[in-house]
């Protein structure tokens, strides 16, 4: 068949691809993280890379249930379709904004995001001590694209003076920051393929 | 501060709960190295279910999260001369970032005069406050991707 290579060439890794894209979006790659065990719920291991300095009674106590309260196993979560990226919530998509004005408003919010789609839910939290924001708002969209749309336009967008940035706020599999792309890359035969966006 | 921020492990674990008529009454989230999100409260008032909620985060939720730690200099602290905890309940908050590892425990703490008149008012305060802002990011979190209540 002619038409074999044709599609081999399609599904080269510089292709186009809808998760390709989120990934190389993020703004704040991380070091590779590993594997932290609690000295409470694990035992006393914490020499990870390197001595940690130590602080306060939690070190000193030992109880029997810390060992058992988190580390069960039949803990809820919404399915996934595997792989890395955005995961939708419940009834829509999450976005999260950080680098919003202390004194920023309701308002302020659903004038600069709401152009993108109808904002389902809006979490405009505040710090309970000094009563103004706390710095970061949940925006929530119904449809995938709106979100996306409004990450697009908005990520280091200014607002009330301040740089904003804008991300999904969940995700379909652990942060392994800069080694998202190799793992994604690796696991791709068995994905069906991405529509191509663009914007 | 930016530094401890942006890079190096991290991993929180807070547990506020106390053992009753109604058994063992808790509420715990954690964020875990790698993004995962764990969310249990246990209440046996009323109904007897458990609720065990769990999600990844984006890293840009756990850069938030560490950004409200650090601007909290909760790490400064120590929990030495906080009040212990009791038969009424006790608080756990541990957290790892960058070098650091505290795990503080204290009893439950009703209000700021029960801040005011502790030994240690500028810490716990600084805990009282924290924590709160925590539970807010936390419930805002949870309540958004599952639709539910939390507490």
């Amino acid at each position: 068949m002619a038409s074999a290579d044709v599609e081999a060439v399609d599904f080269e890794p510089e292709d186009d691809d809808l998760m390709d894209e989120d990934a190389a979006g993020d703004a704040s790659p991380q070091a590779p993280m590993p594997k932290l065990k609690s000295a409470i719920t694990g035992g006393a291991s914490t020499s990870l890379s390197g001595p940690k300095k130590t602080k306060g009674r939690g070190f000193r106590e030992d109880d029997a249930d810390r060992h058992s309260r988190l580390a069960s196993r039949d803990f809820e979560s919404l399915g996934t379709d595997g792989g890395p990226g955005p995961q939708r919530s419940i009834e829509g998509w999450i976005i999260l904004v950080t680098g919003v004005h202390e004194e920023a408003q309701e308002d302020d919010l659903h004038n600069a995001f709401g152009e993108f789609g109808e904002i389902k839910n809006l979490h405009l939290n505040l710090d309970r001590r000094t009563g103004f924001v706390k710095g970061y708002a949940l925006i929530e969209y119904e449809k995938f694209e709106e979100a996306k749309n409004a990450i697009s336009a908005m990520d280091g967008a200014e607002l009330l003076t301040q740089t904003i940035n804008v991300d999904w706020a969940f995700s379909n599999g652990p942060s392994t920051g800069g080694f998202k792309r190799k793992i994604m890359r690796s696991g791709r035969t068995h994905r069906s393929r991405s529509p191509r966006r663009r914007y | 501060m930016a530094a401890e921020e942006d890079s190096g492990e991290f991993y929180l674990r807070y547990y506020v709960g106390h053992k009753g008529k109604f058994g063992h009454e808790f509420l715990e989230f954690e964020f875990r190295p790698d993004g995962k999100l764990r969310y249990a409260n246990n209440s046996n008032y009323k109904n007897d279910t458990m609720i065990r909620k769990e999600v990844f985060l984006t890293p840009a939720v756990l850069k938030e999260c560490r950004r409200i730690i650090s601007e909290s200099e909760i790490m400064k602290e120590d929990d030495n001369n906080w009040p212990e905890p009791d038969r009424v309940g006790r608080q756990e908050l541990e957290i790892v970032m960058g070098n650091e590892h505290i795990s503080f425990t204290t009893s439950k703490i009703g209000s700021l005069v029960d801040v005011q008149s502790s030994k240690d008012p500028e810490g716990l305060r600084i805990f009282y406050y924290l924590v709160q802002d925590l539970k807010c990011f936390v419930f805002s979190l949870i309540s958004l991707h599952f639709k539910i209540k939390p507490i």
